[in-house]
């Protein structure tokens, strides 16, 4: 009995992994885990609470280039947006 | 080593101090190639960063008075005058020196003591030169700066590990390092620039240690990934997500056929990118391309000929044959991309690319894996729940993993699921 709650917890903790791995943020990982494992979203997010307590360095590096990455990408955005700008205005 | 070459005086007399200098057991005597860009023998006081301390205990004016003669006049007459510029600028400066270090530590006295014995003794050209050199030093500074060269920082570094980084006193990495022309308190205010520095990296290192450890992780979980060439957290580009078919295919051609074909017209940075990320796709395209292009509707061939032609672009400028499968490639391919060619490549899943928008499919590929390889990760996590963590991160504890789960309301883990 507690067995199978230890495991399953380890399986969604796999699964958490997983994703981490895909540089997804916590809300795309419980969507996907939920989507693709039909795990509930209340479950994964304890269990990536539990182990960002666990593991407090590597999440805090995570989330930061979490955030680096949102800064990138809507610095990349803006450039494309430019970019797409000046050709329009180019082939007029 | 006095060997007297009449072209080179300068350099010749500093490689005659370092090798007095070793000579008498400073085995690497602060003066190094650099010294004597120093010493402007123009403007004699003026410049030098003051690597060459004062002797300490020393009365240097008359050490000094010798000194001087060389440098200050060029000739070896002294010019009584220069002489006692030297010698009373380097007496007060010497003096003060003094006071400030000799209050601080017994260590330095050794080694000034050191440095004064073996200054008297050999008052040869080079001695003088590096006094002078000194005084000049003195002259021109109050403060002596020290110029961390970069020998210089390596025997600091030196000592400092052989003391270890808690253990490293200024003092005894003074004493390690045996340059008598560093003060305690240049070493200290450097070993306080160091620390902070070390700290520094120190930090840096424990991130990029675990990015690395990370991208290890998902490069052996995920093994048909392209291998992220810059950037650790870029997710795998095996998957691209299904491009928005925003424009009918017509309109994609403009930009492919110009950054594609054309040689000089090619983006660079967009044509190298891809293959950053694409690594062995631009050359698989022309195959699958060719293979696409009897498939394809002959109407595309005609239609990118005109945009071609719009361009500016002449048959003749554009061979017949290969541009014209790297230009329309990916268009062709658009309607239809079940090409069984394309689907031969294992890393790439079967979408065709968005040549049109180069920078876009490229950022959105590193940004956003597709849905269909976090599938496939799950999946593979499901059917081999055993398999190791990729990333072995510390297993919470199972109870208060319950324990929070209880408070949100799930009371069966695993929960039966309607």
């Amino acid at each position: 009995m507690a067995e199978s709650s230890t495991s399953y917890i380890r399986l969604v903790q796999h699964l958490i992994e997983a994703c981490l791995c895909f540089n997804l943020s916590k809300e795309k990982c419980i969507e996907a885990l939920d989507k693709h494992a039909n795990i509930m979203p209340v479950i994964t997010s304890t269990v990536w609470k539990e182990l960002e307590k666990e593991n407090k360095e590597f999440f805090h590096a995570y989330n930061k280039a979490q955030e680096d990455k949102i800064l990138e990408m809507e610095t990349l955005q803006k450039i494309q947006k430019k970019l797409s700008e000046a050709s329009i205005s180019d082939s007029k | 080593m006095l060997s007297a070459s009449p072209l080179r005086n300068s350099s010749t007399t500093f490689e005659d101090i370092k090798g007095e200098a070793s000579a008498v057991g400073f085995s690497d005597f602060c003066i190094d190639d650099n010294f004597l860009d120093y010493i402007d023998f123009s403007e004699p006081f003026e410049g030098f960063n003051g690597e060459v301390l004062p002797d300490l205990e020393v009365d240097p004016s008359d050490i000094l008075a010798e000194f001087c003669t060389e440098t200050c006049d060029d000739s070896h007459n002294k010019g009584e005058t220069a002489v006692k510029v030297c010698k009373e600028t380097e007496a007060k400066i010497t003096a003060s020196k003094i006071e400030e270090i000799a209050t601080k530590d017994d260590d330095s006295t050794v080694t000034v003591a050191e440095t004064k014995s073996s200054s008297t003794s050999g008052e040869g050209e080079s001695k003088r030169k590096s006094s002078s050199a000194s005084a000049k030093s003195l002259q021109g500074k109050r403060k002596v700066k020290v110029d961390w060269t970069p020998e210089l920082h390596r025997r600091f570094v030196q000592a400092v590990e052989q003391l270890g980084i808690d253990k490293a006193v200024p003092s005894k990495i003074l004493e390690l390092m045996g340059i008598d022309c560093l003060t305690r308190h240049n070493v200290a205010s450097h070993l306080q620039k160091y620390r902070s520095h070390r700290k520094h990296l120190l930090a840096r290192e424990a991130e990029a240690a675990s990015w690395s450890q990370r991208r290890h992780m998902y490069q052996t979980a995920i093994p048909t990934a392209s291998t992220p060439k810059k950037d650790p957290w870029i997710a795998p580009t095996i998957g691209f997500p299904p491009p928005p078919p925003t424009t009918p295919a017509q309109m994609q051609p403009f930009q492919p056929l110009h950054v594609w074909g054309h040689p000089t017209a090619a983006d660079p940075s967009m044509v190298h990118a891809w293959p950053r990320h694409l690594a062995p796709r631009p050359p698989a395209l022309p195959w699958a391309g060719h293979a696409a292009v009897p498939v394809g509707d002959p109407s595309y061939w005609h239609h990118h000929y005109h945009v071609a032609a719009k361009q500016g672009w002449t048959p003749q400028m554009m061979p017949p044959g290969t541009p014209y499968f790297h230009q329309p490639l990916a268009p062709v391919r658009f309607p239809v991309a079940p090409v069984p060619g394309m689907l031969s490549h294992p890393m790439y899943r079967p979408v065709p690319p968005q040549p049109p928008k180069q920078s876009t499919p490229q950022i959105q590929l590193e940004f956003h894996p597709s849905k269909e390889s976090i599938d496939a990760a799950i999946g593979d996590v499901l059917a081999k729940p055993w398999s190791p963590l990729p990333l072995g991160l510390k297993p919470p504890s199972t109870d208060s993993v319950l324990v929070e789960l209880h408070r949100q309301g799930i009371s069966k883990v695993p929960p039966s699921i309607s």
